[in-house]
């Protein structure tokens, strides 16, 4: 594939990004003429309007005038999110949101939207400088998608496929993008070599997909199959296999969205909005995808991250989903043996594939007042989270890393040796969320007790579901239900007794204030199964060390780097 | 020399915008946007951001005269006055908006008409500070 071919239609190929053709929507007057300015510096060549609807006036007309499109979120007379998906399903192009907002849950709605990228205002140069990239990769992956598209349907690899995200958000677009002839011919035809002929394609414009949806909705998801579809829809020209093809990607794009929603949550704050992205190109969990579990945060007083979501990040951010966890009954199983060395580990595990048990019950463990975001889990995302950590456990500790830090204490690294204080320093900016100790993985677990009290001052904290308690790591006491999803699915609530956060000051969820004496698996334990083989409780003082300095330093939270960094995941909110 | 005289007293004065933290380096982009091909661009981004704001400050106004108070409205246009702010490197009008949000999500009403207050005084002391220095700079 050369450049040329990439560029497509481009007019200055040569000279690309030079003359980039960028549509800039933004109903602010200051930003928009900002952003003229900015763009026409970086030699763009740059046409601006204050309102999406004409934006979309304009991208209707001539779908290849602009390469790239560039919106506000906040615009009066339509929703930069809406406009986001109308571009994407209709035109293909990549589209850059930008907003003034850097909460974290409004990027991952735009990454969940189909958002190439996410930029804060005030914008930079050097930000637009690489936009550019945006393009030649939507165009790299449009080309390579449709090569496999074929393969793909047949196959009918789309849950378990391990597509990045935005591969799959291409195909799908890819298969929506008009031809150049505009044609409307079905391209069921999967036996047709896609390089040797330009595919006719089934546009599938809004209308179209309304009634695809209200067909999909008529039957229930779990019913819809193309024939019934196509036979609702009652569209002439439209084959089933149009229909499958669609179906397929709807599924794909559901889940996702559903999966990405919670991963919101786990997210904190701070940290450039950018680093979210990588989210986009992450699967989603083929076990819990419902159609209903959109991205519901919980709604705060803070800003707080569902707790599902963060595993629900986490998953996805490792790649990992729940393949291995077929079904709820998976995660119990593996809890209890693997959970051996935790007390009561076992019970705690069991309830979390009820979703909302788990959530709920952790947070009914917490005598203090609720977690007011327990209501909002998801269930979905609850069990999202709680796939996340016990798959987690079964993935490589560091993935495992992830899922506890979702749950905010999780961090444990190995050897400790800062002191231990027991009131974490108020991190500034974002929450950690738990460090997770290397091995802490597990902390599916949940201890009960303590979480309680950490939870509720987590919750004052962040708003979010107190991912202290899995920081605690205690095992002990599985009592109290592993806490759904919130946190960081596993539930890991500490003993009570154990963990009393002081979380006072602290936003951290690392604020897992052990008690000395408490053993707590903080050790890091590989899981056999996704459980943190926490043998045994170590000294809190470890846990707490670890936590301490992952409390110090907010950078490790929140990199980009989603929870790959075991100790990172600081973003809760 | 009178050319050097007049660049010296624009540059003391820009500089002091930005020691008394009235301006960001936000200020610094837009004055590097400026060239022969945009020679005014400064001026006319600040007087857009000007005319808009004076807008957006009697939307406030009148949200502010309607209790009980509306804080999600309110939110939203300091959410809107926080971006465009921020777009001209306006500091101080910047962390006013964000003390009023805070006011707003907090449902302190007293707190937001004082923030507001704030508010409008930064933005009509960075007004009369911006004129200076573009008349300043016109003399160049």
């Amino acid at each position: 594939m050369t450049v040329e071919e990439i560029r497509g239609s481009s007019n200055e190929i040569d000279r690309f990004p030079i003359g980039m053709r960028v549509l800039a929507v933004d109903d602010d007057p200051t930003c928009l003429k900002l952003l003229d300015g900015l763009l026409r510096k970086c030699q763009y060549q740059v046409t601006t309007t204050n309102q999406a609807v004409t934006a979309l006036k304009m991208l209707r007309e001539n779908r290849n005038r602009f390469d790239l499109v560039i919106s506000d979120v906040h615009m009066p007379d339509m929703d930069g999110f809406k406009l986001l998906e109308l571009v994407g399903l209709e035109m293909d192009l990549p589209v850059i949101m930008l907003s003034g907002n850097s909460d974290p849950k409004l990027v991952m709605k735009g990454i969940t939207h189909g958002a190439c990228d996410y930029l804060v205002k005030p914008v930079r140069l050097e930000e637009l400088r690489n936009i550019w990239q945006h393009v030649i990769r939507k165009k790299v992956e449009t080309k390579s998608q449709s090569r496999s598209d074929n393969q793909e349907r047949q196959n009918h690899g789309g849950e378990g496929g391990q597509e990045a995200g935005s591969g799959d958000l291409n195909g799908k677009l890819n298969r929506k993008r008009k031809d150049d002839d505009d044609d409307a011919d079905d391209n069921a035809n999967e036996d047709d070599d896609p390089s040797s002929q330009k595919k006719p394609r089934v546009v599938w414009s809004i209308d179209l997909h309304r009634k695809f949806v209200a067909a999909v909705n008529q039957l229930g998801i779990e019913k819809a199959v193309p024939k019934r579809i196509l036979d609702l829809m009652n569209v002439e020209g439209l084959t089933r296999e149009n229909v499958a093809s669609h179906l397929q990607k709807y599924r794909l794009y559901l889940k996702r969205i559903s999966q990405q929603a919670n991963m919101v949550v786990a997210f904190g704050g701070s940290k450039d909005a950018s680093s979210y992205m990588r989210m986009s190109s992450l699967d989603g969990l083929s076990d819990f995808r419902t159609l209903s579990s959109s991205g519901r945060l919980p709604n705060p007083p803070l800003p707080s991250y569902s707790p599902s979501g963060m595993l629900g990040r986490l998953n996805s951010a490792t790649g990992m989903t729940l393949h291995s966890l077929t079904s709820p009954t998976l995660i119990q199983p593996t809890p209890t043996h693997s959970i051996t060395p935790i007390n009561k580990f076992q019970p705690v595990v069991t309830q979390t594939h009820q979703n909302t048990n788990l959530f709920q019950s952790s947070f009914d463990l917490s005598h203090h007042k609720p977690n007011t975001q327990l209501p909002d889990f998801n269930p979905i995302d609850e069990s999202r989270i709680f796939t996340g950590s016990l798959k987690m456990g079964s993935m490589s500790s560091e993935s495992f890393n992830l899922v506890s830090s979702s749950s905010t204490f999780l961090d444990v690294p190995p050897p400790i040796g800062d002191t231990f204080h027991d009131q974490l320093p108020p991190t500034g900016g974002g929450l950690k969320y738990g460090y997770s100790p290397a091995g802490f993985g597990t902390n599916i677990t949940s201890t009960a007790s303590v979480p309680l009290e950490v939870q509720t001052q987590r919750q004052g904290q962040y708003g979010k579901q107190n991912y202290g308690q899995y920081s605690s790591n205690g095992f002990s006491t599985a009592a109290p239900p592993l806490s759904g999803g919130g946190l960081g699915g596993n539930g890991a609530m500490t003993t009570a007794p154990l963990m009393q956060h002081n979380r006072g000051s602290g936003r951290s969820s690392t604020e897992l204030k052990m008690g000395p004496g408490q053993e707590y698996l903080l050790e890091q334990t590989k899981l056999s199964n996704g459980f943190v083989a926490n043998n045994g409780y170590d000294s809190l003082d470890d846990l707490m060390n670890g936590m301490m300095k992952r409390e110090q330093d907010p950078t490790i939270i929140m990199d980009g780097e989603f929870g790959f960094d075991p100790y990172s995941f600081g973003s809760c909110i | 020399m009178e050319q050097s005289h007049i660049k010296k007293q624009i540059n003391f004065i820009k500089n002091s915008l930005f020691e008394q933290g009235y301006l960001d380096e936000q200020f610094i982009q837009l004055e590097d946007l400026q060239d022969d091909a945009n020679p005014n661009f400064v001026e006319e981004i600040v007087t857009s951001f000007y005319s808009d704001s004076t807008r957006l400050i009697r939307n406030v106004e009148n949200a502010l005269e309607n209790y009980p108070l509306d804080f999600c409205k309110l939110d939203d246009y300091m959410h809107q006055f926080k971006g465009s702010s921020s777009s001209i490197g306006a500091k101080k009008v910047k962390v006013e908006c964000t003390h009023f949000q805070e006011c707003c999500k907090a449902r302190n009403s007293q707190g937001c008409i004082r923030a507001f207050q704030q508010m409008k005084q930064e933005h009509a002391t960075l007004k009369r500070k911006l004129e200076a220095y573009f008349q300043i700079s016109r003399n160049e």
